[in-house]
């Protein structure tokens, strides 16, 4: 038997793809068919459908049923790919799809000569630049647009000599030439020559004539396809196009591809079938043909042809797009809108988001969550029923032969069973229902047996909505009974999953590369911090945290009997115990739950988990002089794993906060330890709530009487002093504040008033209620419900807000027609009294259930809002990436960073604030963790000199950033330092900060009393020094890092719990701004109009409030009804005009600096009036008389000279000129005087105008800030721009309560900047920073991009995340960023 | 194919066809194998041309090669991504019958076993971390800091 070739099986790689069009002669050599039969089906013999020879269903074209074979490969539909076939036009048609650029280039030639309408040296110029091989999409788009313009321009082809006019597309699908629209004279006999040519016809139809000077040339496809094949190839370049494989003739349709059968499915019914809207679409065209071509033949009228060439013009664009603005509605008989092609990529079900960027799987799972704290925070359970049906194909090993085995005789029915085996030798796959034994017998190494899932398999655990990369998390599985997949409580915050019956999915990984990827990357143990900002996320909630704090109150003591079972609770049986001595030996051996805790941390004396750690926590009494005897116990201290006092609660145990004792053991002993302790934690305090029972009654919602009198009279209170501003403000006493009228003033302060009666009332319930009521533990210890909640349940509902207002009138003059007209007492605004536990009055249900509804509407509106966000910036960050130069670059290599966040620290690993360490943590642990006893003590001098050294060594100033040594320097000096010199000096030695100085004190009891302050050895030092250095080092953004990614989802995920419609006072009342959702899309979408554009500018003298005052009027909009007393119309016998008096006194009190000539001529130039200094005087100090100006300079009608029409245009300029502008900027709304905390003076200007303001007297020009980017960016440049956006996005998340690292938003700015121009996170923006068609195509406008790209041949290098997706490609980032190699 | 490839000549290719006594560094066929699977494994293997997109040549200087062990300047450290990708390499390698490097205490998880031998830094593999410009850098897993 001969060597038979091997054949290269190795993967190709899709390197490129490239876009175009079919030509004819290789559609013509594509298709196996002309398709010219306008009948689908043959039914000429009954009972049997056959698919007509010719038709869009023949046979050769391919299959759709299973029953048939393929009359051109002999295949069935399984295995034939499909042909396709072709309808050869009568006559030529545009293409829709390219309809817009066709007319570009029609617009380009002469229509004589097809030349490009450029000189030829412009042609030489303009070709250079188009073939220049640098140039990006963009740039390229930029110079073909240039040569558009310029061809547009020219008149008169510089060829041929021919006039050329503006090509226009008329109606949906027909262009002309609007050569003969010409007011030129030169072209008038041009012009007339052609109006000639109709005598003939008119004469034949006299109402002809009339249409006749409408007459243009009209540019048919045919006539456009001729040019179109004249155009020379350096002409069709020049346009951005192929000359060779890409002639703009080929988007000319003169076929149409039929494509295969395969792609258009029948779906067949007992006598009828339902035809797929493409092949519906396709017979028309053949019909349509098919009559044109008929009537070309018996040469019928011309109209008849006409109105046929057009109707298969539209049919053929129905085909590639059914959705046409103006054409849908054209032909009557369209019953139903077809799907066209483009309707078939186009949207969220369409091909390219709905079937290429994401795609149905296999081997998943979805069911309904519940909740198992006895599993391991990294585990789920996963039902058997579900464990059966995915499965993993795991090859036969050595090591693995005989589990497998076993596998195989248990089968697909029994768990840990397998489904098929690929047998190696033979290459069949046997089902395992029956005859497995034999199977099972011969398995052999190299076969592969798809196994069940089984317990300790890596899978991946996902909710919706997918907002940040912590939704999709790995898990090990672990297979148990029921239906129901089970997971530890302390993963629900990532998922942001209750058990009010969600569902999540669960995907089994297929190998073991995906496998070990999920695993490392995936995990649940290496997600315990959110990438936002480094807070943990998986701690203890709900539950646990109650449990905990009730386990660790000062008043809780166990025996030996119940201490031993809760700690045998914690762990699983194997976990060696080391039973603490007791707190309390006699009378009885007791001990506090707050060993418990001690012993969770650390379980025996080999558990390396030492942590040291000093917080407040909730409860925490500030007015507390010694912390550690807070009244409520609120001073949490942990020396070397034991806690001396303070109680557990959510600021302890819970997420969201560093200084956890959770968040602590993972900085310092890593993720394991950190999971293991919460797996203790979670499994004992379960345990212990279940013991104890935790629950809520009627009894619990009960005031008692004392609280109930506190409560009315909070109440009382607050209604009298509503009361009591009512009637200030109607005595007119009531002081306005800054910026507000009278009403807004009463509403705030109303508002403030009713406001502080909720929280007062909480206050009450706090202290009054029982210290065993369940709402209140659970309110003090942060599981769940805040003291609000409390309040309303027990004593007061409170103030009902809609949209930031007390609730509006919903009759005339009041809010429901139980309450007086104009009413403003709380009651009739929407305060609710009464408490839930005493009953709202129909008034108070209604105004809650008011107040109720619109949190439901903002939570609907909010999502969709947010989705979109979060969608958009996905898309414009997803392809950045850090690179092992520490550079972020997006997918071309284009820099967005030279590197991340200026310092490449990854946020995540950020403990302190905004820093890898947390220098006081760090300090205390140095402290207690070594042992200086008999150990000398350093002197101040020498613990500086030994900081200051190190942080010259080459080891640390290589690794670590300036600003963090400086950082460390400065926090060794203040706490060790100089408080040691201080100590030292407090007992009479000396401070020891010179250096050299030696050791003074002889005597051994200050000696001991030094020490027993502050003693740092060297070993303390370096035990500093070293977990500084190996904390910053890991704390490094790794390189292949998404850092794009990470960042859009840190922005965007915040965003879905803003709150949609908030405005807020930046700190003076009245000045809203916008925020949350809202500022964020402006800010992203770098709008050019802004809701609240507020500039902000420091003053030179701040100090003064009338200079203040004098600024403010230099930079508001001062108009001339603000200081004038009256304007009157003066008509005397020989004159007639208007007097303006001006009120001096408010000119005074405004701090204005105008006189009378400045307004007269501030009136002079107001525009529009027309006014000049000739009509303009100044009489008096405070008087201005305006004359008409003269009529024949104004205008030219006579009636304005009539005494009617003086009159008349005196009242007009009466009406005009209080609007006249006299001082100030005309952009600037207002200005708002603000007092800061340190009592200077700052302006706050609303409205636009930076440049102006900057530029005012006064104001310190360099310290001028505007929220207006896109303003910044014109006056100040990009720079200020990219500040301008950090600054603004890091405040409206801050206003908020949210924290995000700000090198998420650093690099959101970068990258809307690094164009050099601010670019929005808009499909405009994104256009403009992505060259890849596919990614812009499975973004938004997909069949935009995609006709666009064949029309100029582009080609796409499959770079970018999107990308690769689509095309199924590894893409470059995180584990593609490298290659690995065999040594 | 980097040129040492005689060191072990099977441990990438865990190709079932052959036997262990075939695995001979002078079996042409066999170095053929191994580059064949290890391009299945991790794509194309002849690093700089694919690494293209990366690095778009813009008539700069010519396609730079391998930065000299001495010049090397990327992080010393494992990065997580690296750790990922030589586990499921690995992995791979040895659920397809590979060699083990380490000793094994009954483990049969490949994974688990590709784990103890990234510990033991006995995995045969070399990273190659490419830098934007196209050029790249070898680290071998002993030479990285794993943590």
């Amino acid at each position: 038997m001969p060597k038979l070739p091997v054949p290269d099986t190795s993967q190709k790689k899709v390197a490129a793809l490239e876009f175009g069009a079919v030509s004819h002669t290789s559609l013509a050599r594509l298709s196996v068919l002309e398709a010219s039969n306008a009948y689908l089906y043959d039914t000429s013999r009954p009972g049997k459908r056959l698919p007509q020879k010719h038709g869009v269903l023949d046979k050769r074209l391919g299959v759709s049923d299973k029953i048939d074979k393929c009359e051109t490969c002999g295949e069935g539909v399984q295995e034939c790919v499909g042909h396709f076939g072709a309808i050869r036009l009568a006559l030529p048609v545009f293409h829709i799809g390219y309809f817009k650029m066709v007319v570009q280039v029609l617009q380009n030639i002469c229509k004589s000569c097809s030349h490009i309408l450029l000189p030829a040296r412009d042609l030489r110029t303009y070709l250079k630049r188009v073939r220049n091989p640098n140039l990006d999409a963009v740039q390229r788009a930029g110079v073909i647009k240039a040569i558009n313009a310029a061809c547009r321009k020219c008149g008169t082809c510089p060829w041929c000599g021919e006039a050329n006019g503006t090509v226009k597309k008329v109606g949906a699908l027909k262009v002309i030439h609007e050569k003969y629209k010409s007011a030129r004279k030169a072209a008038q006999p041009a012009i007339e020559a052609f109006r000639a040519t109709f005598a003939t016809a008119a004469q034949a139809a006299p109402d002809l004539r009339s249409h006749i000077p409408k007459a243009q040339d009209d540019l048919n496809p045919k006539r456009a396809l001729d040019l179109f094949r004249a155009i020379p190839d350096e002409h069709v370049e020049c346009m951005g196009m192929d000359p060779i494989a890409g002639r703009p003739e080929l988007f000319i349709w003169t076929a149409v591809p039929v494509p295969p059968v395969a792609i258009r499915p029948s779906v067949g019914q007992e006598a009828s079938s339902n035809e797929d809207d493409v092949t519906v679409l396709l017979s028309d065209v053949v019909i349509v043909n098919t009559r044109v071509r008929e009537i070309m033949r018996d040469g019928k009228d011309a109209k008849i042809l006409m109105e046929h060439w057009d109707f298969l013009q539209l049919q053929c664009a129905m085909l590639v797009n059914s959705d046409l603005p103006g054409v849908t509605n054209m032909p009557p008989m369209l019953t139903r809108i077809k799907r066209g092609f483009v309707q078939r990529l186009k949207g969220k079900q369409g091909r390219f988001r709905g079937n290429l960027s994401g795609k149905r799987v296999d081997f998943s799972g979805r069911t309904v969550i519940s909740p198992d704290p006895n599993l391991r925070i990294d585990q789920v359970a996963v039902p058997d029923r579900v464990a059966k049906i995915l499965t993993y194909p795991e090859p036969v090993t050595a090591h693995n032969k005989e589990v497998l085995r076993a596998a195989v005789r248990n089968g697909p029915d029994v768990h840990p069973g397998a489904v098929y085996v690929k047998i190696a030798a033979t290459g069949e796959k046997k089902f395992l229902k029956f005859g497995r034994e034999f199977v099972a017998k011969a398995l052999a190494e190299g076969d592969v047996v798809e196994r069940h899932m089984r317990d300790g398999d890596v899978v991946l655990f996902n909710r919706q909505p997918s907002l940040h990369k912590l939704s999709i998390m790995s898990h090990f599985a672990k297979i148990r009974p029921w239906r129901t997949f089970r997971l530890n409580e302390c993963v629900c915050t990532p998922y942001n999953a209750d058990f009010d019956g969600d569902e999540m999915n669960l995907h089994l990984p297929q190998t073991e590369e995906a496998r070990a990827e999920a695993m490392t990357l995936m995990g649940v143990k290496h997600n315990l911090v959110t990438p936002r900002n480094g807070e943990p996320l998986i701690a203890a909630t709900q539950d646990f945290i109650s449990s905990a704090y009730l386990l660790t109150r000062r008043d809780v003591f166990f025996d030996r009997a119940w201490i031993s079972q809760w700690l045998c609770g914690m762990g699983d049986g194997f976990m060696h115990i080391e039973l603490p001595p007791p707190t309390i030996i006699k009378p009885r051996a007791l001990w506090t739950g707050r060993q418990l805790f001690s012993v969770l941390i650390r379980p025996n004396k080999a558990s390396p988990v030492v942590i040291n750690l000093e917080t407040k926590t909730r409860n925490y009494d500030r007015g507390t002089k010694v912390p550690e005897m807070d009244c409520n116990d609120g001073y949490l201290i942990v020396r070397n794993s034991e806690i001396m006092c303070g109680v557990i609660d959510k600021s302890v145990v819970g997420g969201e906060s560093k200084n956890g004792i959770f968040y602590t053991i993972m900085r310092d002993y890593g993720v394991d330890q950190a999971a293991a302790c919460m797996n203790r934690l979670a499994k004992m305090c379960a345990r212990f709530l279940g013991n104890r029972g935790f629950s809520i009654g009627i009894d619990d919602v009960q005031p008692g009487l004392v609280l109930s009198r506190r409560k009315d009279e909070v109440v009382a209170k607050g209604y009298s002093d509503t009361d009591e501003l009512i009637r200030k403000s109607e005595r007119g006493e009531l002081e306005n504040l800054p910026g507000c009228n009278e009403t807004q003033t009463l509403e705030n302060k109303i508002s403030g008033v009713l406001s502080k009666i909720r929280d007062d009332v909480g206050g009450i319930c706090l202290s009054e209620l029982h210290r065993h009521n369940a709402p209140i533990i659970m309110s003090l210890c942060g599981s769940k419900g805040s003291k609000i909640n409390v309040s309303q349940m027990v004593a007061c509902v409170g103030q009902q807000i809609i949209s930031g207002q007390r609730i509006p009138n919903g009759f005339v003059d009041r809010s429901l027609p139980h309450f007086p007209k104009n009413s403003r007492t709380p009651a009739a605004r929407g305060f609710v009294r009464n408490s839930f536990y005493s009953g709202l009055t129909p008034s108070e249900f209604l105004f809650h259930a008011v107040s109720g509804r619109e949190g439901l509407v903002d939570t609907a509106v909010k999502t969709a809002e947010t989705g979109y966000m979060q969608r958009r910036l996905m898309k414009a960050l997803e392809d950045l990436v850090s690179h092992y130069d520490n550079s972020v670059r997006n997918s071309v290599g284009g820099i967005i960073q030279f590197t991340y966040g200026d310092d490449l620290l990854d946020p995540a690993n950020m403990e302190g604030d905004k820093q890898p360490v947390n220098l006081n943590r760090l300090l205390l642990h140095c402290q207690a963790v070594v042992d200086t006893k008999g150990k000398g003590a350093m002197m101040p001098w020498e613990i500086r000199k030994t900081f200051v050294d190190a942080f010259e060594s080459d080891k640390f100033t290589q690794e670590c950033g300036a600003h963090f040594l400086e950082e460390v320097r400065t926090f060794v000096d203040d706490k060790i330092v100089t408080k040691l010199a201080g100590i030292r000096k407090r007992f009479g030695a000396n401070d020891g900060l010179m250096e050299g100085e030696v050791e003074a004190i002889a005597d051994p009891v200050v000696r001991a009393a030094v020490d027993n302050s502050l003693k740092f050895t060297p070993e303390q030092c370096t035990l500093f020094l070293d977990t500084c250095l190996r904390k910053y080092s890991r704390a490094k953004m790794e390189p292949g890092t998404a850092v794009g990614a990470v960042g859009a989802q840190s922005i965007g995920e915040p965003g879905t719990q803003m709150t949609l419609k908030t405005f807020h006072f930046a700190g003076v009342a009245s000045m809203n701004v916008t925020l949350g959702v809202p500022r964020i899309k402006e800010i992203i979408n770098a709008s050019k109009a802004i809701n609240t554009p507020i500039i902000s500018a420091e003053l030179l003298n701040n100090k003064d409030e009338k200079v203040a005052r004098i600024v403010k009027g230099r930079v508001e909009k001062t108009t001339l009804e603000d200081v004038a007393e009256f304007i009157e119309v003066v008509i005397k016998e020989h004159d007639t005009y208007l007097t303006i008096k001006l009120d001096t006194d408010a000119i005074e009190k405004l701090q204005l600096e105008v006189d009378t000539h400045g307004i007269a001529n501030a009136i002079t130039k107001a525009p529009k009036l027309k006014l000049s200094h000739v009509h303009v005087h100044a009489t008096a100090v405070n008087r201005i008389d305006v004359e008409l100006p003269n009529p024949s300079e104004m205008s030219s009608s006579k009636t304005s000279l009539t005494p009617a029409g003086i009159l008349n245009r005196l009242h007009t300029l009466k009406r005009a000129l209080p609007k006249v502008i006299i001082k100030g900027i005309p952009t600037v709304n207002r200005a708002v005087i603000n007092e800061e905390k340190d009592k200077t003076f700052k302006l706050l200007v609303e409205g636009y105008g930076l440049r102006h303001v900057m530029n005012t007297e006064g104001v310190r020009g360099a310290n001028v800030t505007s929220n207006h980017i896109m303003e910044v960016l014109s006056v100040l440049g990009i720079e200020a721009a990219r500040k301008t956006i950090v600054k603004e996005v890091i405040d409206v998340m801050s206003s908020h309560g949210m924290t995000i690292d700000p090198r998420h938003v650093m690099l959101l700015a970068d990258l809307m900047t690094f164009k050099g121009e601010v670019l929005g996170i808009t499909r405009f923006g994104i256009a403009k920073m992505k060259d890849s068609v596919l990614m812009l195509a499975s973004f938004e406008k997909t069949t935009d991009h995609l006709f666009e790209a064949s029309f100029y041949g582009k080609k796409d290098r499959i770079n970018g995340v999107s990308e690769c997706i689509i095309m199924g490609v590894p893409m470059l980032i995180g584990t593609g960023l490298f290659k690995l190699k065999q040594k | 194919m980097s040129d040492d490839e005689g060191d072990f000549g099977g441990g990438g290719g865990g190709d079932e066809v052959y036997d262990e006594d075939e695995m001979d560094e002078d079996n042409p066929d066999m170095f053929e194998q191994n580059e064949e699977d290890e391009q299945d494994q991790q794509g194309d293997i002849d690093g700089g041309a694919d690494m293209e997109p990366d690095a778009p040549d813009l008539g700069g200087p010519p396609a730079p090669g391998e930065v000299p062990k001495d010049k090397r300047t990327t992080t010393p450290y494992l990065t997580k991504y690296e750790r990922a990708r030589l586990l499921g390499t690995r992995a791979l390698q040895i659920s397809m019958n590979a060699p083990v490097m380490v000793d094994l205490e009954g483990e049969t998880d490949p994974l688990d076993i590709a784990q103890k031998e990234l510990q033991a830094k006995k995995i045969p593999l070399l990273v190659r971390r490419y830098l934007p410009d196209g050029s790249w850098e070898d680290w071998s897993v002993e030479e990285l800091i794993i943590e």
